[in-house]
């Protein structure tokens, strides 16, 4: 497992567990501490998954798919199914099957396999397209000029960069919503909706002239058969890329900024709310099933109409956490209603929500999360729409190749697991279906309720975490040997890019373990970064869903039962404590989470934190722990680049290090590097080995910038310089201003009162072996 | 009888007054029939005692809607209408009567009493015709005939000794009373006669024809059965209003009578062009002359006086003549005479204002002088009160009490026109401009300085003629008083030697800067818009105009369709072609833009044009037959709101979707006959508040709505044009609307509207001296305090009716002012307040009220509160107030200020003789009539909420012009008059 782990902490499954062993009861899985859980990466691709291009096999009473672990009888034609024991026999067309002729999903490598489904079946033209996928621009219109151009700018690119037959639709808001009616010919129209006005889907469908009874012919305008969309009319609104390339290029060129005066000392009125009912309501016009995603572009809060986050006066502040907690955000609520309702419709559609904002201050990406994750929408929270972080991440969602985001739509993920464990839920970008069956538990955490959920939108990279739980029931008169694995299945049903409906199958089994037998087992099978993301992935929902939650306080209570029932010590004797190697990186994980951004909220706004948890929440495990406790790399002349204690102590004058927090990545240039830099030794032949060590962390960070979605933002600093704050926040400081005398020259210290990894140890030894 | 007559005019006992009547008349007649005169006179007096006797009149009115019946039975009552009128249109079919009656005379006596059934009806039309004659004799006597005419009143009081003279007093008479300055001279013989008048004009005539009138008394009777015959002569001839006149007048073959003396009021006119005059009346008069000189006593026929009085003359004359009994219209005698064999309709005489302009001077010595009628051809000379364009009373001198009003059975009230079109001959308004200080005003009640506030001390200080205080005068604005006790400086200072002047408004009359010349168009594209082409006319009509829109920048200009949306057009753009955007929530509707909605006029003169060429085609496939007229208003108001303007709507069907929609209510009414019956009027009322509320909120933002209705189908004036009502804006009516005709029409009148000379963002209040008081306003605009009108747009056309009433006694001999101040914006974005200063003279004699009664206001008065009316009571009781309004005046002539004479005899007052026949006119005509459409009654009292006096009567008394062989005048009297009108 381990060595595995080392290469591909996540194989062709995609699925890392907390535990790779579980324990038997519900009493012994309580006294792990650390939860069973599951992360999953529904549909990561990887090259050794096979693709089946027919329709998988289910159970006929537990409608699990034949997988790798089914017991089959060749003679028989008979296959049991590994999760309810049931005897299939296989359908006619499987009759070839043998021991030396097994259908992909039976070979025992294969536990993912991939099924191309027919949805639509077409025998004329089977590999035609089915339904195109939607992009309905959503731009903000209230902001400054310049930022406006480079928001354009972006857009044009990006239509640039859609397939030609992808139907583009383009809203623009300030005051009012304007939905553009790009299929029509005379002359530019738009169609204008209030800001200040909740707006239902109905009404949107009738006022666009889309509703039922509205649906009539609309003469003049040309008669196009956009794959079935004609008898709706919708075609007016959404056209295909190559055919409105030129007037949506146009329309930006002519499109100013919001003309609604804004009075002085006042945010100018903007109804982000309304314009996504509006184009929510447009997209509904569209046939069921299609893949739609809204893409909003937002340059500010919303101060109008439903989802306001706050008032227009100036001298109100966005709400801040400090008014959260004291539920001194009087528009919080409604607007995270409003946007709740907002999710419940888009994922009734079947679209997604994505959330570009930039903007210095507060967009309101907290009252928009709850729309953006249930939709599995994308969000990238930028400073400007200038800044890298906006432009590079904006073109890589519709940039094609191997950087591509692989956006596919309509998701929708079953679990199927053995008897005795349950569902408790759970988190990441998916809405529940509430299909409720024998495996669901009865506490809830997360998407709950149910076994089924919904990813209107996925890509390759999105994780879930599923939490288990076990059956209460006294479960030691079943005889151990009978079943001592355990078996997970993860259906994943999706529409890829090219609009092909696929069925990914993951089938992974674990064992039980006695632990009260056996702890050793239970000590080899903990995953400890899993572990770290997961227990990061709980404190983040119970700190937005439970009032006067202290996290702090919980993570260290659970860390300290861990180390108490997982240690090795001498009973009130803290210099005994020792670790298993399995276990020893997670306290420092602990440490480094306690003081990250997902627990130490006040430094960020509320909308900062939203985007960091949302971003927890869907990516893999090694870039979730990165974002908790990041890594980082030091250059120097006289080693290869190797990693270095996230310490204060790492730094040295004649160092570069490379952070990488996952949000940023922080180039740091020791005093005397940036010295010498600054007086151009790179740029002198004789130097060249200087030039190269300049250039080595600002090449690893590209590569870094290249893989990951959102992309970070990169700083590159000087030591002392005010940007080194980026990598000081995140070092454990062991050198303050309260022992500055017995650091090495050349290094550093950090202004704070926060207690150093060192002094957290001494305290967790002392709390764990106390009796 | 006699009781009859005052009450029973009302209706009583219409059958029993026919037949009284008849006795009625006889006995009238007979006293009149001294006067014998011409039978034609007397017809006319008979006719007008069947007034009276409208005792009668009552049923027929019940009756007269159906003209033939009317006619028939009522004949006599309902010609007794026509008789106040009488004169012009009787003419008409009166004439025929009178004219016969001069030749028949013998015989009409004869046939009156067997022969009204029969007979007259024939004879008529030749006695008419005859009877113009007289009228261009007596405008050959000119004056004389007008005197005569007068004299004939005196002569009614004398009514013997009087005949004998007015014969030969005609001309001498004319040109006394005029040199009298009539008002002395007739007052005294004006009371007596005013009774007489109508048989002294008999009488003059008669003289020769006294023994003539007694067969006119008969002839009176005739008139029964004139009408019949009337009827059935006249008809083919004469035009269906004129008929309904006619009928009446058939009925009251006197009417016809009074019409001779319409028409002789004309040749006073034409006296200075007696041909021109002849063409109008001037068949019959030409033919009639003739027969006049035949029948001299014909000529006499006081009713030639009379008539000249009425129109051309009238203001001389009625001053002179205070009172000519028009009752003497009993054309009877004459009517069967000539009638049937001579009349040519075609001849037929009828009202037609001098061609040649009078001057007239507002004020003579120091006294007000009374104004010509509205309707005639003047030349204003300020003397120090108004032009009567802008302000007139109902009555040219002011009763002391408000007892002695009510004993007149009069109105009292104001018609003000503020902007109203001067002539062109006449001065332009002169604009004083004070400075940063504003006009000099009294500081209690806040009156602006005018020629009638008195200063005194050495002119330091100045006396309000308003409320009396005594002001200080302002330092700068001191000047010492000359030896007449005006100031020095009276003459070179408008504003205190004319009626009429314009301040130039300071800062403290702003809230905020002058607001730009706003024009916002909204155009139906729904289906049937498109359709009839009424989209294209507008856009074509607007297309035109838009050169014709004030120049500079401050004009700006928007534009918007809507059909079941609201699409706007951003026209500032800096690209190729327009931005359509849409409004599609008409529940609830918004602007869709702040700025670029409504953008200055020479930044967008290109993009509108094209985008007009372009919107008939843009929408010519359209299936969408709902309109969002009240949304899309709502919307266009939103995007003026902030500057206000004017709003012009072109609308082609009923509105079904939106805010303020509305339901076919007439089909609804239709289905269920019953209901529609019993609630009729309700259908002319707004369907609900929703538009009510909506009008006033456009008021108070400076809105000014006008709507263009194209269309062929129902509409529901009555609920839209609440809007145009309230906004001080006015709807045009093209129905039903044919792409063929009707564009040049809507152009033309499109043009007008912006071109006439109009304001913005106006308040309006009057105010009056001590002892009168405002008692309401009607007219288009909104109110909001009791005491001004606020007028979002305020043009050239736009009269406001102001009711008065008394709440303290005048002093005998003072005079009353009244002051009406309207502060308005200019298109070019200037603040003026335009005052305008009536001062007339109080008095405590009745006879003084009727003699300076103003006919046209008075009658103006009447219309337009039964057009008031008409939406709020049964149709029945409209027509009986409008009635009894006009009784109640004759009643109170007769019994207070009329001899003894008669009983049976109407007897009008001069200045008022023609109010029977306008008041008959009034009752047949759409508004009160039951048998229309919903939206053409609903057009007709809407339109006349705001209608001018000049043009109030020509709505229900249209004028006929025979145009195959017009001379150079009438045409360009035509021209002129249309151009006013359309």
């Amino acid at each position: 497992m381990s060595e595995m782990a080392n290469m591909d902490p996540e194989g062709i499954d995609a699925v890392r567990m907390t535990w790779n062993v579980w324990p038997r009861t519900k009493v012994e899985a309580s006294k792990c501490v650390i939860p069973l859980a599951a992360s999953i990466a529904p549909i990561r691709p990887h090259t050794d998954i096979p693709m089946l291009p027919y329709a998988p096999l289910r159970c006929k009473t537990c409608s699990a798919v034949l997988n790798a672990f089914a017991r089959v009888d060749f003679m028989a034609k008979i296959w049991i199914c590994p999760f309810c024991y049931q005897r299939n026999h296989f359908p006619p067309h499987y009759a070839m099957i043998s021991e030396t002729n097994l259908p992909g999903e039976l070979y025992p490598q294969y536990t993912t396999v991939q099924y191309a489904l027919q949805s639509f079946p077409d025998p004329n033209n089977s590999n035609a397209p089915q339904l195109p996928p939607v992009f309905v621009f959503v731009l903000d219109t209230c902001m400054i000029e310049e930022e406006l151009e480079f928001v354009k700018s972006a857009m044009k690119q990006a239509i640039g960069l859609l397939p030609e037959h992808a139907l583009v639709g383009f809203v623009s808001f300030g005051t009012q919503v304007q939905v553009h009616e790009l299929g029509f010919s005379d002359m530019s129209k738009v169609y204008v909706f209030r800001g200040s006005k909740e707006i239902s889907r109905e009404q949107v469908l009738e006022h666009l002239g889309l509703g039922s009874a509205g649906r009539r012919p609309t003469v003049g305008y040309p008669k196009v058969l956009h794959n079935g969309y004609a008898n709706t009319g919708v075609n007016r609104f959404l056209l295909p890329a190559s055919d409105c390339e030129y007037t949506l290029d146009t329309l930006l060129d002519e499109l100013q900024t919001d003309q609604w005066p804004v009075q002085a000392g006042h945010r100018a009125s903007r109804c982000t709310g309304v314009a996504l009912s509006v184009s929510a309501g447009l997209l509904a016009a569209c046939l069921p099933g299609t893949g739609a995603r809204i893409i909003a572009l937002v340059g500010g809060p919303c101060t109008e109409g439903p989802g306001t986050i706050v008032s227009k006066d100036l001298s109100e502040p966005v709400r801040s956490h400090k008014d959260l907690d004291k539920d001194a955000a009087p528009y919080f609520k409604k607007a995270v209603k409003f946007y709740d309702s907002l999710a419940k419709q888009l994922v009734s559609q079947g679209h997604v929500l994505d959330l570009f904002a930039s903007a210095l201050d507060q967009v309101g990406v907290a009252e928009m999360k709850v729309a953006v994750e249930r939709t599995g929408g994308l969000v990238v929270l930028a400073e400007s729409f200038g800044h890298s972080v906006f432009k590079d991440s904006f073109k890589r969602v519709f940039e094609d190749g191997e950087h591509s985001l692989g956006l596919c739509f309509n998701g929708m993920l079953e679990i199927n697991c053995s008897k005795d464990i349950k569902i408790q839920g759970v988190i990441g970008p998916c809405t529940s279906l509430e299909k409720k069956g024998p495996n669901v538990a009865d506490t809830v955490i997360g998407e709950g309720n149910t076994t089924a959920w919904k990813m209107c939108g996925l890509n390759k990279s999105t994780s879930l975490t599923v939490l288990f739980d076990l059956s209460s029931t006294e479960r030691s008169n079943v005889p151990g040997a009978a079943n001592s694995q355990f078996y997970l299945q993860f259906l994943t049903s999706y529409q890829d890019p090219e609009g092909k409906t696929m069925l990914r199958v993951t089938t992974v089994t674990r064992q039980w373990v006695d632990s009260t037998v056996s702890s050793e087992e239970l000590l080899r099978g903990f995953d400890q970064e899993t572990a770290a993301v997961v227990m990061a992935r709980i404190t983040s929902l119970k700190m937005e869903t439970e009032e006067g939650f202290d996290a702090t306080r919980w993570l260290d209570r659970n860390l300290i039962r861990l180390c108490s029932k997982f240690g090795d010590y001498r009973k009130d004797d803290p210099s005994s404590f020792t670790l298993n190697p399995c276990f020893s990186l997670f306290p420092q994980f602990m440490f480094n989470l306690r003081r990250s951004q997902f627990v130490q909220v006040f430094n960020n706004s509320p909308d900062e934190t939203a985007y960091f948890r949302m971003l927890l929440n869907r990516e893999n495990i090694t870039n979730a722990a990165v974002m908790i406790q990041p890594s980082l790399i030091s250059y120097s002349f006289n080693s290869l680049p190797q990693p270095a204690l996230l310490d204060v102590a790492s730094i040295s004058a004649d160092r570069i290090l490379l952070l990488d927090s996952y949000f940023s990545i922080v180039v740091f240039h020791g005093m005397t590097i940036a010295q010498w830099r600054n007086m151009g030794y790179q740029n002198q032949p004789e130097h060249q080995a200087f030039a190269e060590l300049l250039q080595a962390p600002q090449a690893d960070a590209q590569m870094i910038i290249q893989e990951r979605f959102p992309v970070p933002r990169l700083v590159v600093c000087d030591q002392h310089g005010s940007q080194a704050r980026f990598l000081l926040a995140k070092l454990n400081p062991s050198a303050t201003y309260n022992n500055s005398s017995d650091i090495a020259a050349g290094s550093d210290i950090i202004f704070t009162d926060d207690v150093s990894l060192q002094v957290f140890f001494e305290h967790l030894q002392r709390l764990a072996v106390q009796s | 009888m006699a009781a009859p007559v005052p009450p029973g005019a009302p209706r009583p006992g219409a059958n029993a007054r026919q037949q009284s009547p008849h006795p009625n008349f006889n006995p009238n007649f007979q006293t009149n029939p001294n006067s014998l005169a011409d039978n034609m006179q007397n017809m006319n007096l008979n006719r007008p005692h069947s007034m009276p006797n409208s005792g009668p009149r009552p049923s027929p009115f019940g009756q007269p809607p159906p003209f033939p019946q009317s006619s028939v039975t009522a004949g006599f009552p309902v010609a007794s209408p026509p008789m106040s009128r009488p004169g012009p249109p009787p003419g008409m079919v009166g004439r025929p009567a009178v004219i016969p009656a001069g030749p028949l005379q013998s015989t009409l006596p004869a046939n009156v009493p067997p022969g009204r059934p029969v007979g007259l009806p024939v004879s008529h039309p030749l006695p008419f015709g005859s009877r113009p004659p007289p009228a261009s004799l007596s405008s050959s006597t000119g004056g004389a005939v007008l005197p005569s005419s007068a004299f004939p009143s005196s002569g009614v009081s004398s009514a013997s000794a009087a005949p004998p003279p007015p014969g030969t007093r005609p001309s001498s008479f004319v040109s006394s009373s005029p040199l009298t300055g009539g008002p002395a001279g007739p007052m005294s013989s004006a009371r007596a006669g005013p009774s007489s008048n109508g048989p002294p004009a008999v009488g003059a005539g008669a003289l020769p024809g006294a023994p003539q009138f007694p067969p006119p008394a008969i002839v009176s009777q005739p008139p029964v059965g004139p009408p019949p015959s009337m009827m059935s002569a006249r008809a083919p001839a004469q035009a269906p209003t004129m008929r309904s006149v006619l009928g009446s007048s058939a009925v009251s073959s006197p009417q016809t009578p009074p019409l001779p003396s319409a028409s002789s009021p004309f040749p006073a006119m034409t006296q200075a062009r007696p041909p021109p005059p002849g063409s109008p009346y001037g068949p019959q008069t030409w033919s009639m002359q003739p027969q006049q000189g035949t029948q001299p006593p014909h000529i006499p026929g006081s009713t030639h006086a009379q008539p000249p009085r009425m129109f051309g003359m009238p203001q001389q004359a009625l001053p002179n003549q205070a009172m000519t009994n028009i009752p003497p219209a009993l054309g009877q005698p004459g009517a069967p005479m000539s009638g049937s064999s001579k009349i040519d309709p075609n001849q037929i005489p009828r009202p037609i204002p001098n061609a040649t302009p009078i001057v007239y001077e507002t004020r003579h010595g120091n006294s007000a002088n009374p104004p010509p009628p509205a309707t005639s051809d003047y030349i204003v000379r300020d003397t120090g009160n108004c032009s009567p364009r802008y302000m007139r009373c109902t009555i040219n001198q002011i009763p002391c009490t408000g007892d002695l009003l009510t004993t007149s059975a009069m109105q009292l009230a104001l018609l003000v026109q503020p902007m109203a079109l001067p002539h062109p001959s006449e001065d332009p308004i002169q604009v004083v401009d004070f400075g940063e200080s504003g006009p000099v005003r009294c500081s209690r009640c806040k009156g602006y300085i005018n020629p009638f506030m008195k200063f005194i001390d050495q002119g330091r200080k100045f006396i309000c003629n308003l409320c009396g205080f005594t002001d200080d005068t302002p330092r700068d604005y001191h000047c010492n008083l000359g030896p007449d006790g005006r100031r020095r400086d009276a003459d070179e200072r408008p504003e205190l030697c004319r009626g009429t002047v314009e301040f130039v408004a300071s800062k403290e009359y702003m809230v905020r800067d002058p607001m730009p010349a706003v024009y916002f168009f909204l155009i139906d594209v729904s289906m049937n818009a498109v359709q009839t082409g009424a989209t294209a006319a507008a856009c074509s009509a607007i297309n035109q105009v838009i050169s014709d829109l004030p120049e500079g920048t401050r004009t700006q200009v928007g534009i918007a369709t809507f059909d079941s949306t609201i699409h706007f057009y951003n026209l500032k753009r800096a690209l190729q072609q327009p931005l359509m955007l849409i409004v599609p929530d008409i529940q609830d509707v918004y602007t869709p833009l702040e700025t670029d909605v409504i953008v200055q006029l020479s930044e967008c003169r290109q993009h509108l044009e094209l985008l007009l060429e372009n919107i008939p085609t843009m929408f010519q496939t359209s299936t969408t037959a709902e309109s969002c007229f009240g949304a899309a208003i709502k919307a266009a108001f939103l995007a003026m709101k902030s500057i206000g303007g004017k709003l012009l709507v072109f609308q082609s069907v009923l509105p079904s979707v939106g805010i303020g929609a509305l339901s076919s209510r007439e089909a609804e009414g239709r289905t269920n006959i019953s209901a529609s019956e019993k609630e009729a009027h309700k259908l002319l009322q707004p369907a609900d508040k929703i538009l009510k509320t909506m009008a006033i909120e456009f008021a108070e933002y400076q809105v000014c709505v006008d709507v263009f209705v194209t269309t062929q189908t129902y509409v529901d004036i009555a609920s839209i044009s609440v809007i145009p009502r309230t906004t001080g804006g006015q709807v045009y009516y093209y129905y039903p609307f044919s792409a063929v005709s009707d564009p040049a029409k809507l152009y033309n009148d499109l043009r007008w509207n912006i071109t006439r000379p109009q304001g913005f963002e106006a308040v309006m209040r009057v105010r009056c001296s001590q002892g009168i008081q405002v008692q309401d306003y009607s007219g288009n605009f909104c109110k909001r305090i009791p005491t001004d009108v606020d007028l979002a747009g305020i043009d050239c056309d736009k009269c406001i009716l102001v009711t008065l009433k008394h709440d303290d006694k005048l002093q005998d001999g003072s005079e009353c002012g009244f002051q009406c101040a309207l502060l308005y914006t200019t298109v070019y974005g200037q603040r003026r307040i335009r005052v305008t200063n009536l001062s007339l003279p109080c008095t405590n004699m009745l006879s003084n009220l009727f003699r300076s009664a103003d006919l046209d206001t008075q009658f103006t008065c009447f219309l337009k509160q039964a057009a008031i009316e008409i939406p709020t009571c049964p149709l029945l009781q409209v027509r009986d107030h409008v009635t009894n309004l006009c009784i109640n005046i004759l009643l109170s002539y007769r019994k207070f200020c009329a001899t003894v004479s008669s009983t049976g005899q109407l007897i009008l007052p001069e200045a008022l003789k023609l109010l029977p026949l306008y008041t008959l006119a009034l009752i047949k005509s759409r508004g009160l009539r039951n048998d229309g459409r919903i939206d053409d009654r609903s057009f007709w009292f809407n339109y006349v909420s705001s209608l001018s006096t000049p043009l109030a009567i020509p709505l229900v008394y249209p004028r006929m012009f025979a145009i195959h062989n017009v001379d150079t005048k009438v045409i360009k009297f035509l021209v002129g008059l249309w151009s006013k009108v359309f």
